[in-house]
């Protein structure tokens, strides 16, 4: 421990000028941030001018802290640094160990204690006990290291200075725009489900073992091409994964037994047609598909997360796309107007749109069931919702005093799925609080399925304008063509979680499609 | 004898190169062993595999009895080491490195410390990086010496210095001698003949030879044959004469197995009508540069390698 502690009064010493820059940006990051959820700056989710400052600088500050801990990181673990042969270090008595435990110490000192003071800091001033926050707080230190620290500490240990540092950096930006590029003109998928689970783990694993290798051994090549191949073995292990094997087992199809829990139509009529546009090259073509959704049982929500298209036509031409993900579908009881968008080779386009085919289409759901609901009277200001966080009346920018939307806060994380209901006034709304009799529905979405406590972020507050539905009205005007609808004081609010209960996969056929000519 | 180094076919070789060859040495306790040869011969290579910072491809070191391969953290509390281009932690002040270094090392002399520091005039105040080449190896030096190590490794210590800071360089190890074993490199075979107790020769890769200098010194002679009567060089010469010359009436050459009397009497017996067979002895300097210029390793294939 003498060791340990001696090294780091050494680092604290040098590396003073980091030091303070990191604190600066983190303190600074705590004074702007809270200016997300001030209730005068966010006006009907614009911005005020003299709001923009905040806003910017809240998202500068959100790009420097990294930095700041990147320089942080990687001048401490170049002060001895652990690539070349000529280091005075070297040939010192320091017991690797220690000098790893130093290095930590340094990190957990000047790092996560601030971060921790940060996180629970803006906890308070958005109004949420940080004591009931711990587990979660804990769970997001636990994501810095993994997605941040680790990976941050793996390339210092493998590259010999600051300027090293960065070229290595630019150079896994530049990987990764390739690997997307490239994935882009296979058409794949890349998002291999549950491959987050795996890879975050995985990567703190060969993160641990690299920095290992090289504090224990310096076995530096062993080290880098650890670090090098294990994105290069998950991007040509996501190309060549049995995509379907895996669908198979994380999504498996219903039985007539458990009946169809959804049920998709064409959609033909003079508004809905099937539209073809361009692809994402010239050999590709784009055809959206509406659909109508409907046999959803009471209570749930079909949730559709991948979409596979099969075409057979009557010249004998089959062709399959590969696993699509569809984002931000969501489907309740009774009917609802939908689409399916897929990519298709154009030559295979061309040989079956003159004649009819059939379609297959087949979604991977997750079947969600509406849980407690929670009904809350507009209030004027801000308000706590169970489970879900504190929200806020949003005032119209006119100066009027008239509530246009809510904006929410969340600790730690966004919160669970959930479904939110209002009744919007056309009318401004009476100094007396009156919940409207007649209104016009508002619903929106908002919040994630994730089952963690916390998500990856500095701040420990997530804030989200809830975007409900109908929340304009057309005036028939010329030049102001819509207004805003207004949410009464008193006015019913309903917030439904809803939760996962089972994954599935559904097909769904059009026979006698035709493409348009 | 124990043996402070000993190493039996060391070898390293980056990709096809071999920078280090099938070296075998000993170096025992108390010995001042002077590693020379050319720029590039291997001299650096050779110590960064004794001191663990490179591996060997094969062959195996001990250094004070611990396989080179194992040396880390506690172990180099016995082992010094200065290096001409040693990274230094520039931001410290001479003070602050000696602070600096000081907790790591349970036998840290602190009075020797302080009689460093005052024999070697070091600025305790300046930082490393404002000082020069001379005194930032001075700082390196006491930063060694202070904790009385058994072993010292210095590659080229002394290279590039002017020749004061390399007498109190030379002045302060010499003050050490007697309680350590010291292991240096050099290019600068003057720098070494006056204190070095035994010598190894490295020549791209492949050492020479390795023995005390008092037999080199013994072994190596410059024979100068005069003569009556002009005469040819013998048509087979032995593998030990080195450099052979012959002019009308004097044949010379260096003797690289010198064995006084008895050779004395070997030279008299192949030079018969001689009028006079001198023999005198060689700089360390003329030795190399006679086996240099020879071009003849005169090597044994390998184990301890001496010129036969």
């Amino acid at each position: 421990m003498k060791q340990i502690i001696h090294i780091f009064a050494k680092d604290s010493r040098h590396f003073w000028p980091e030091i303070v820059v990191s604190l600066a940006a983190m303190a600074a990051f705590t004074w702007t941030y809270p200016h997300h959820w001030t209730r005068n700056n966010l006006r009907g989710g614009l911005y005020l001018s003299t709001s923009i400052d905040w806003e910017l600088s809240a998202s500068i500050l959100t790009l420097l802290v990294p930095v700041s801990w990147w320089l942080l990181i990687t001048r401490v673990v170049h002060g001895e640094s652990l690539v070349g042969d000529r280091q005075f270090w070297l040939t010192r008595p320091y017991e690797w160990k220690k000098l790893l435990g130093a290095k930590v110490l340094f990190l957990l000192v000047y790092l996560y204690l601030p971060l921790v003071i940060v996180k629970l800091v803006l906890l308070v001033q958005a109004g949420f006990h940080p004591l009931s926050y711990i587990p979660g707080l804990l769970f997001s230190l636990l994501l810095l290291t993994a997605l941040l620290v680790m990976p941050l500490l793996a390339v210092a240990t493998v590259t010999s200075n600051f300027a090293r540092m960065a070229l290595t950096a630019v150079g896994i930006i530049l990987c990764l725009v390739a690997i997307l590029a490239l994935s882009a003109v296979r058409g794949t998928s890349v998002s291999i489900p549950y491959s987050d689970r795996l890879s975050i783990p995985l990567t703190v694993c060969v993160c641990v073992a690299a920095i290992t290798l090289q504090y224990a051994a310096r076995r530096l090549w062993l080290s880098r091409l650890l670090l090098i191949g294990f994105p290069v073995a998950t991007f040509v292990l996501g190309l060549v994964s049995p995509g379907q094997a895996m669908m198979e087992r994380d999504y498996p199809s219903i039985t007539a037994k458990q009946g169809t829990p959804i049920q998709f139509a064409l959609l033909e009529d003079s508004i809905h047609q099937v539209m073809v546009g361009a692809g994402r090259n010239e050999k590709e073509v784009g055809v959206s598909v509406p659909l109508e959704a409907y046999g959803v049982a009471d209570g749930y929500m079909m949730m559709p997360t991948h979409v596979r298209v099969s075409i057979e036509a009557a010249n004998g031409i089959r062709w399959t796309s590969p696993w699509q993900e569809m984002y931000n579908a969501r489907y309740l009881p009774g009917p609802q107007e939908s689409s399916v968008n897929f990519e298709m080779k154009r030559s295979i386009f061309e040989s079956v749109r003159a004649m009819p085919v059939i379609l297959h289409l087949t979604f991977t759901f997750t079947q969600l069931r509406a849980g407690r609901s929670r009904r809350v009277p507009m209030p004027a200001s801000d308000f706590p919702v169970a489970d879900f966080g504190i929200c806020s009346p949003q005032l119209d920018w006119g100066g009027s005093q008239q509530i246009i939307g809510v904006a929410c806060r969340s600790a730690l994380r966004q919160p669970r799925l959930t479904y939110v209901e209002a009744l919007w006034s056309d009318d401004t709304c009476g100094s007396t609080a009156t919940e409207p009799n007649n209104g016009v529905q508002g619903a929106g979405w908002t919040g994630n399925l994730d089952d963690d406590p916390a998500e990856f972020g500095i701040s420990s507050v997530w804030t989200t304008g809830l975007d409900l539905s109908n929340s304009l009205r057309d005036t028939g005007e010329k030049g102001r063509p819509q207004k805003p609808r207004y949410l009464c004081p008193g006015t019913p609010l309903t917030f439904t979680q809803y939760d996962p209960v089972r994954q599935i996969q559904s097909d769904s056929t059009i026979r006698d499609f035709h493409f348009p000519r | 004898m124990n043996k402070a180094i000993y190493t039996q076919g060391l070898t390293k070789k980056y990709s096809r190169t071999a920078a280090l060859s099938d070296l075998s040495i000993t170096v025992p306790e108390g010995a001042i062993y002077a590693l020379v040869g050319a720029n590039g011969a291997g001299k650096t290579t050779m110590i960064k595999l004794l001191m663990n910072i490179f591996r060997p491809t094969s062959g195996h070191a001990r250094v004070l009895d611990i396989d080179s391969r194992e040396l880390a953290g506690k172990h180099f509390n016995r082992i010094g080491y200065v290096s001409e281009n040693q990274e230094m932690p520039e931001w410290m002040t001479v003070a602050t490195l000696l602070d600096y270094c000081r907790p790591f090392y349970p036998k840290w002399d602190g009075a020797l410390e302080q009689q460093l520091v005052r024999q070697l005039d070091l600025p305790l105040k300046r930082k490393l990086k404002h000082l020069s080449r001379g005194m930032r190896m001075k700082a390196a030096f006491a930063s060694t010496l202070a904790y009385r190590p058994s072993l010292i490794i210095l590659d080229e210590p002394f290279s590039g210095l002017d020749p004061l800071v390399r007498d109190e360089l030379i002045e302060g190890l010499l003050d050490r001698a007697p309680e350590t074993t010291i292991f240096l490199s050099s290019h600068d075979l003057g720098d070494i003949e006056s204190f070095a107790s035994h010598v190894g020769f490295l020549e791209q890769g492949r050492l020479l030879f390795s023995e005390e200098m008092s037999v080199l010194s013994d072994r190596f002679r410059e024979v100068t044959i005069t003569l009556d009567h002009p005469l040819q060089l013998p048509e087979k010469i032995p593998a030990t004469w080195l450099q052979p010359e012959a002019s009308e009436f004097v044949i010379r050459f260096v003797d690289s197995n010198y064995q006084g009397d008895a050779t004395a009497r070997e030279l008299a017996a192949m030079f018969p009508a001689a009028r006079d067979i001198s023999q005198t002895s060689m700089s360390l300097r003329a030795i190399f540069l006679a086996i240099a210029k020879s071009g003849r390793g005169q090597s044994q294939s390998a184990g301890e390698r001496t010129v036969a």
